[in-house]
């Protein structure tokens, strides 16, 4: 006995100390990489936009296309957010309350435009509103501009950031039940009061959440926005295809400038983001 | 006072009303045909093991399920197609379901303000309400901070503000510590006996119902098997599974005798006779409470019938009391009723019968015993069950049929619901002498046999006879056919005692010729409805009716040819010529290879014994 216990309590050290370095290896290695591979970049963008100081910065900010590029972002996704998010409510509230033929499918459709490249999206647009697509003659004939034109960009980004409110609400709603709701309803209330007073509330920050991941998509979306944009500078470019024209210009620190811009937003993103995961308790599911 | 007024008075007091109520999930009855009256200012509870349908019920009265067939009605007003709003009720969930995002306030004054409540009298309710739960001050209090009595608390609470009429909990302590549980149970027996509010109370503790019910309704497999008073359903059950259900129970197969009951080698004089119609001779089931067994060291000792002698074999304190279980030796030849699994207790001779017994802190500082100590076992008190299903007897020509009839789907649900005894017989050909006489419910195979087979087989005392084809799946309906209005009441007896272990809706059908006139179809559906009456007096069981044109055999066959299998069950009387004929007749096509549905016989005619010389 007397000698086992301190042979035991060696061997225990040694491993002990060999998981403590094992452990710092791994963690090591993902910060390096994570640094490499996200922040070097970001920091880059920052770096650039300002090599040729403030006064540059600004300039390119206020120049008329880069504004119009930031209003046409700002007004899609003002127009896109409510869609979704109220789509997304209501896909969300048929999956989780009621069982009907054909769920699942509807399940899957929801989630497609993550599976599906953003470029094919923009593709299919243009096949049906295009001018050679299936609508393209009877819209012409109309004069309803889509392809090339606002909503033809708002209908790529709906596409793509369809699924974000709906696959957060979804789990959510599942989880929360529905006594509550039934509670209210052996109470006297109807479908409205219930909704308002007692559903909203309960999903607030869920629905705070999938808003803020749709919007980021939203104002970030490159892919499919470009494929029905055409590019029409201070008429079609959102800030994104704004970037990609002028680094192709070679007005590197312009692009940089601009491409910052949006740098801020994913930051602020993250930052609510994070304070919303804090304040419910949601962390750790995505 | 005219009948008819008389009627609308009795209306006004009923509270709740439940009529033929029956709701499907997936083509499966969960509620079957429940029939229920709850009296105005009535503490009602609902008591049944998980998944008998009780809050399946629950939820009916409230709205938030509905039903699909029968009628609900709330004083005497029908709301079975009401919103749940306009229905006026409390409901008390289980896991509270207080609204997270709102004040201990705001729950209670939900209802009010959706009606518009002023705010001062919103304010003066609450502050009644919460004084009635004795949470006062805890208004600005979020439910998350508080623990779980006073979340139920605030529950109860908030589903009295708008003053309903009727208060519905759905098991409302069960998420609660024993504690816990006990003060709030006492609060809201106190409140009800206070606002006088019409309560149902659903749950599946017998204690906690005896506690509080006025009267007990006990659910089983979506149907509604008995109702009274706690003590009376303790004491008197009508069914094995109420008996078993509520409290503690040995089961034991007696026999009727003209004074009173045999258990083996004792007879038990009965003062009183039993609720059963069975004949001297035949074969009843006994409920023998732990309580009513006494136990002494020498028969002489005993204040109460002796029913044989034993040994001690676990004795176990239970904090007011003592649980022994005795050994009854096999020479007093006591029969359980109940199934015996041969692996629950090694070691027991063949023959000997375990009984449970309790004795009273007294009774055991009196007489101390310890595990091998031989005793005397007497008894104070019995009850015989009225159901005609003691035990089931497989009859089968090989060892294999025997085992594919005691498989069979509907076998294997009645045996493992009722947990009676199966006993086996293996023979070929025609019965001979009385040889069932006294037995339960006699099972054969029907889709090798003749009716002429079938006949003897009842006239040789298989006087209650289920013919089942092995292979058909559980049927889903029962359909009563009873061509003789005298051979009814057995019939009936008979069925409602085995529909309440199986999953199936039960109809009573009468055939009338095709073109009879309406006076004779009139008379046929009054005699239905009057059977219906007199079952549900009778059996506590409710039954749908209908009447049917045409010859009785096409009828029938054309009502079992549904996707689902049928139970057909049929009195028959007379001679055996009669009863062929009448078998071959009306469910004929039952006897051939293929068929998936089951017939039920209970015969009535001469006795065995009277026949034994004819034959």
């Amino acid at each position: 006995m007397a000698t086992a216990g301190p042979v035991l309590q060696e061997h225990g050290r040694s491993g002990q100390w060999r998981g403590r370095l094992l452990r710092g290896l791994l963690i090591g290695t993902a910060v390096l990489f994570l640094g490499l591979m996200l922040l070097v970049p970001l920091a880059t963008v920052f770096a650039g936009a300002l090599a040729r100081g403030i006064g540059f910065y600004r300039e390119a900010l206020i120049d008329p296309d880069a504004l119009a590029a930031m209003r046409l972002t700002l007004v899609t996704t003002a127009l896109v957010v409510p869609l979704n998010t109220l789509f997304g409510i209501a896909a969300a509230w048929a999956i989780a309350r009621f069982s009907f033929r054909g769920k699942n499918v509807l399940t899957t459709l929801i989630d497609m435009p993550f599976a599906i490249s953003p470029v094919i999206a923009g593709l299919g647009y243009v096949l049906l509103f295009g001018a050679g697509g299936w609508f393209g003659a009877w819209l012409e004939e109309r004069d309803v501009p889509v392809i090339f034109a606002l909503p033809g960009i708002v209908l790529a980004t709906l596409f793509v950031t369809f699924p974000y409110v709906a696959r957060e609400l979804i789990p959510l709603m599942q989880m929360l039940g529905t006594e509550e709701e039934e509670a209210a309803i052996s109470l006297g209330a109807g479908g409205w009061t219930i909704f308002f007073r007692v559903t909203l509330p309960k999903i607030q920050w869920g629905v705070i959440y999938g808003v803020i991941l749709c919007n980021a998509r939203a104002m970030g979306e490159f892919g499919a926005v470009a494929v029905v944009s055409g590019h029409i500078r201070g008429l079609t470019t959102t800030v994104p295809l704004q970037v990609e024209i002028l680094y192709n210009e070679y007005n590197a620190v312009a692009a940089f400038a601009l491409a910052s811009v949006l740098s801020l937003l994913a930051v602020v993103t993250l930052v609510l983001k994070t304070t919303i995961e804090w304040r419910t308790g949601l962390r750790g599911r995505h | 006072m005219t009948a008819g007024a008389y009627h609308a008075q009795d209306e006004a007091a009923m509270s709740i009303q439940f009529e033929q109520v029956t709701k499907r999930y997936r083509g499966v009855p969960v509620v079957n045909g429940v029939t229920l009256e709850i009296r105005k200012g009535e503490f009602f509870v609902l008591l049944g093991p998980s998944g008998s349908g009780k809050s399946t019920l629950l939820r009916g009265v409230a709205g938030l399920t509905g039903i699909d067939h029968g009628r609900i009605a709330l004083h005497g007003r029908d709301v079975t197609f009401l919103s749940p709003r306009e229905r006026g009720v409390g409901f008390v969930f289980q896991h509270y379901a207080l609204f997270r995002n709102m004040t201990v306030a705001d729950n209670i004054e939900f209802a009010l303000r959706i009606r518009n409540v002023p705010a001062v009298r919103r304010r003066e309710r609450r502050r009644e309400l919460l004084r009635l739960v004795a949470l006062e001050g805890m208004d600005e209090r979020l439910p998350s901070q508080l623990s779980g009595g006073q979340q139920q608390r605030v529950a109860v609470a908030r589903a009295l503000a708008h003053e309903p009429e009727v208060l519905l909990l759905d098991e409302p302590f069960g998420a609660l510590d024993a504690k816990i549980r006990g003060e709030l149970r006492r609060t809201v027996r106190e409140v009800q006996r206070r606002l006088g509010t019409t309560t149902l109370l659903v749950t599946h503790d017998q204690e906690e119902a005896f506690s509080l019910a006025d009267r007990i309704g006990v659910m089983h497999m979506g149907r509604l098997l008995e109702t009274g008073q706690p003590q009376q359903l303790y004491r008197q059950p009508a069914t094995r599974f109420v008996a078993t259900f509520l409290g503690a129970a040995n089961l034991l197969l007696g026999e009727a005798t003209a004074p009173g009951v045999r258990l083996g080698r004792a007879v038990v004089y009965q003062a009183r006779p039993a609720r059963n119609d069975a004949v001297a001779g035949s074969e009843v089931v006994t409920v023998v409470r732990p309580e009513d067994i006494e136990v002494t060291r020498q028969r002489h000792a005993l204040a109460s019938s002796c029913m044989g002698e034993g040994v001690v074999a676990e004795a176990a304190f239970g904090g007011g009391g003592e649980r022994l279980l005795v050994q009854v030796h096999a020479a007093a030849n006591l029969q359980p009723a109940t199934r015996q699994e041969p692996g629950l207790h090694p070691g027991l001779p063949s023959g000997a019968c375990l009984l449970e017994v309790t004795r009273t802190a007294a009774e055991s500082m009196a007489l101390p015993l310890a595990a091998g100590d031989a005793v005397a076992v007497g008894l104070r008190r019995l009850h015989v069950l009225p159901t005609p299903v003691s035990s089931f007897l497989l009859r089968a020509s090989t060892a294999q049929a025997v085992a594919a009839l005691r498989q069979s789907p509907l076998v294997a649900q009645l045996a493992g619901s009722t947990q009676a005894n199966l006993a086996e017989v293996i023979a070929a050909g025609q019965p001979a002498g009385a040889m069932f006489h006294g037995a339960g419910v006699v099972v054969v195979d029907n889709t090798d046999r003749t009716p002429a087979d079938v006949a003897a087989l009842l006239l040789h005392g298989a006087r209650r006879l289920l013919c089942v084809p092995p292979a058909a799946a559980l049927p889903r309906r029962v359909i009563i056919h009873c061509p003789d209005e005298a051979l009814q009441a057995e019939a009936m007896g008979l069925v409602a005692s085995l529909a309440g272990h199986i999953n199936a809706e039960v109809s009573f059908v009468s055939v009338v010729p095709r073109g009879a006139p309406g006076a004779e179809r009139a008379q046929a559906l009054r005699r239905l409805l009057d059977t219906r009456a007199v079952v549900r007096a009778s059996h506590g069981f409710d039954l749908r009716t209908e009447v049917l044109e045409g010859e009785a055999g096409e009828q029938l066959r054309s009502l079992a040819s549904t996707p689902e299998p049928v139970l057909l069950a049929m009195s028959i009387g007379g001679d055996r010529r009669e009863v062929e004929t009448a078998l071959a007749r009306d469910v004929g096509w039952l006897f051939a290879p293929g068929t998936r549905s089951s017939l039920l016989l209970s015969y009535s005619g001469p006795r065995p014994a009277a026949l034994a010389g004819v034959l």
